[in-house]
């Protein structure tokens, strides 16, 4: 299994994989999770932290916790090293409320390669798009995943 | 004029500043310089042109690039077609000497950026592949660098006997102008910048939020 | 000052920042709620064996922070955007701070971009990236 440190072929990597569908599901979210979660982050708004309001909804960044059930579309390597999330972009168009069927699609965005504090990283981008039972979009997350090399016990935050 | 010679915009992967709001923020607060360089990681960006903006907003706008090689960062200025077909700015194993060797046949100059940084500054790969030959100029005053990275590099500089330019290594718009690069002469595009620092006439600053 | 309608946004001003409760209590109870909850969230050993410095505040968290941040300062902000780039381990029971500037301002569709960061104790970025809200014009 290649390493970050090796020369990888990203062109062939992204000619392969990049702007395919490779995940769908569908889910609903759970209000009393939802209110823990806003009032974890520092939420103080109604809508977000009590379950009984009318406009109760998720957090505007709720799409950045979700994954696609597949982490990686099928033949995609695996790296070998520490992965982490290197970013994450919500961006939704209508609010996630509780109990609606939600559907979201996943296709992999980007693959590139640089060099940091944590040595050589491969990164791949994976969007998600999230639409309910009518088809109207709800709003995208993008999550930039990074696998950077192990580190060692020198290293420090 | 003080230019700002180490930011990314949007076009890095990890900016988030259009170049248009770090005009604008310069001027509504007071940001004490003049310009900025646009040092995109790994590649150099052909198709933009910010004359116009920079015109609008009576700030210097020029481009350059952050490669990376195996002495970690590095940035170039004088940019040209020529000097890209020299090597992949993309590729994250280049050879220092060849950047070294490509801007000198091109009229470019490349600096190491960072160069107190862990992995990606220039300090931390001298034991490894020794004292690089070519090498003038490294930035001393970078406005993202973490406990005594600086110090790092500015201890560095002195032992080497390097001059210094400090850049912010913005990323976001509210970061522009953290450091920046005090010059003599007038700078209103990238030859004149390559120039000024061949020439050695600058010093690199911190900036204090105004 | 609270925001209510984009006219009393000022360009270049600061949002109101706040210390976010990072210790492992509360981020084991978002983990949980969120579905994170694998142990290099939720323990410190555990993450030290995988060669992190210690339990992480996850990344969705910070920036459930500076989305928090936003709504305290504009309760009636519409969140279009929020983009985050983590560039450090944010660690559980250290403290941060989440900061926000407002870079942009339209007032006639009320879009207001603001840039955003997490920093720790020795003002350095962990998390940074900016956010784009739509806030009442009328």
């Amino acid at each position: 299994m290649p390493t970050p440190d090796e020369q990888i072929d990203v062109e062939g990597l992204r000619a392969q994989f990049l702007n395919k569908v490779f995940d769908e599901y569908e889910f609903t979210l759970d209000a009393d999770d939802l209110a823990i979660y806003a009032k974890s982050c520092g939420e103080t708004a109604a809508k977000f932290t009590d379950p009984n309001d009318p406009d109760f909804q998720a957090p505007p960044t709720i799409a950045s916790s979700l994954h696609p059930k597949t982490r990686h579309p099928e033949g995609f390597p695996s790296f070998v090293g520490l992965g982490m999330d290197a970013g994450k972009a919500a961006a939704p168009t209508q609010p996630m409320r509780p109990g609606v069927p939600i559907t979201a699609r996943t296709h992999m965005h980007d693959i590139y390669t640089k060099s940091g504090r944590s040595g050589r990283m491969v990164f791949f981008v994976n969007r998600m798009e999230f639409a309910d039972a009518h088809g109207n979009h709800l709003g995208s997350a993008d999550t930039s995943v990074v696998i950077r090399e192990k580190p060692t016990a020198g290293d420090q935050a | 004029m003080i230019l700002d010679l180490h930011a990314h915009s949007i076009k890095s992967d990890d900016g988030r500043a259009k170049v248009q709001n770090y005009c604008q923020w310069i001027k509504a607060k007071n940001i004490a310089i003049d310009g900025f360089v646009l040092t995109e990681h790994r590649q150099f960006d052909n198709e933009s042109d910010y004359s116009e903006l920079a015109k609008k907003h009576g700030v210097t706008v020029l481009k350059a690039s952050e490669v990376e090689t195996e002495y970690g960062h590095v940035l170039v200025f004088g940019v040209t077609q020529g000097l890209q077909r020299e090597f992949d700015f993309a590729n994250i194993h280049l050879s220092l000497a060849q950047v070294l060797e490509a801007c000198d046949a091109h009229d470019a100059i490349a600096v190491p950026c960072h160069p107190g940084r862990k992995r990606v500054g220039m300090a931390a790969h001298l034991d490894e592949f020794g004292v690089p030959e070519g090498v003038k100029i490294v930035e001393v005053f970078n406005g993202g660098s973490r406990g005594s990275e600086d110090e790092v590099a500015q201890q560095m500089a002195s032992d080497l006997d390097y001059l210094g330019i400090g850049g912010s290594d913005a990323h976001i718009v509210s970061h522009i102008g953290r450091c920046g690069t005090r010059f003599q002469a007038s700078i209103s595009n990238e030859g004149e910048l390559v120039e000024a620092l061949k020439a050695g006439e600058f010093e690199a600053l911190k900036i204090k939020e105004a | 000052m609270t925001i209510r309608n984009v006219s009393d946004v000022e360009f270049g001003s600061k949002l109101p920042d706040f210390v976010p409760d990072t210790s492992l209590a509360n981020v084991k109870q978002f983990a949980i709620a969120a579905g994170w909850n694998g142990p290099r969230f939720t323990d410190h050993e555990a993450a030290r064996k995988e060669g992190l410095p210690g339990a992480l505040v996850p990344g969705i968290m910070s920036q459930g922070f500076l989305s928090a941040m936003i709504h305290r300062w504009a309760p009636l902000a519409e969140v279009q955007l929020i983009d985050t780039v983590f560039r450090a381990p944010v660690i559980v029971d250290q403290t941060y701070h989440i900061n926000g500037v407002v870079t942009d301002i339209d007032e006639e569709s009320g879009a207001v971009e603001i840039d955003l960061t997490v920093t720790n104790e020795a003002d350095e970025t962990r998390v940074f990236g900016t956010a784009k809200v739509l806030i009442p014009t009328v």
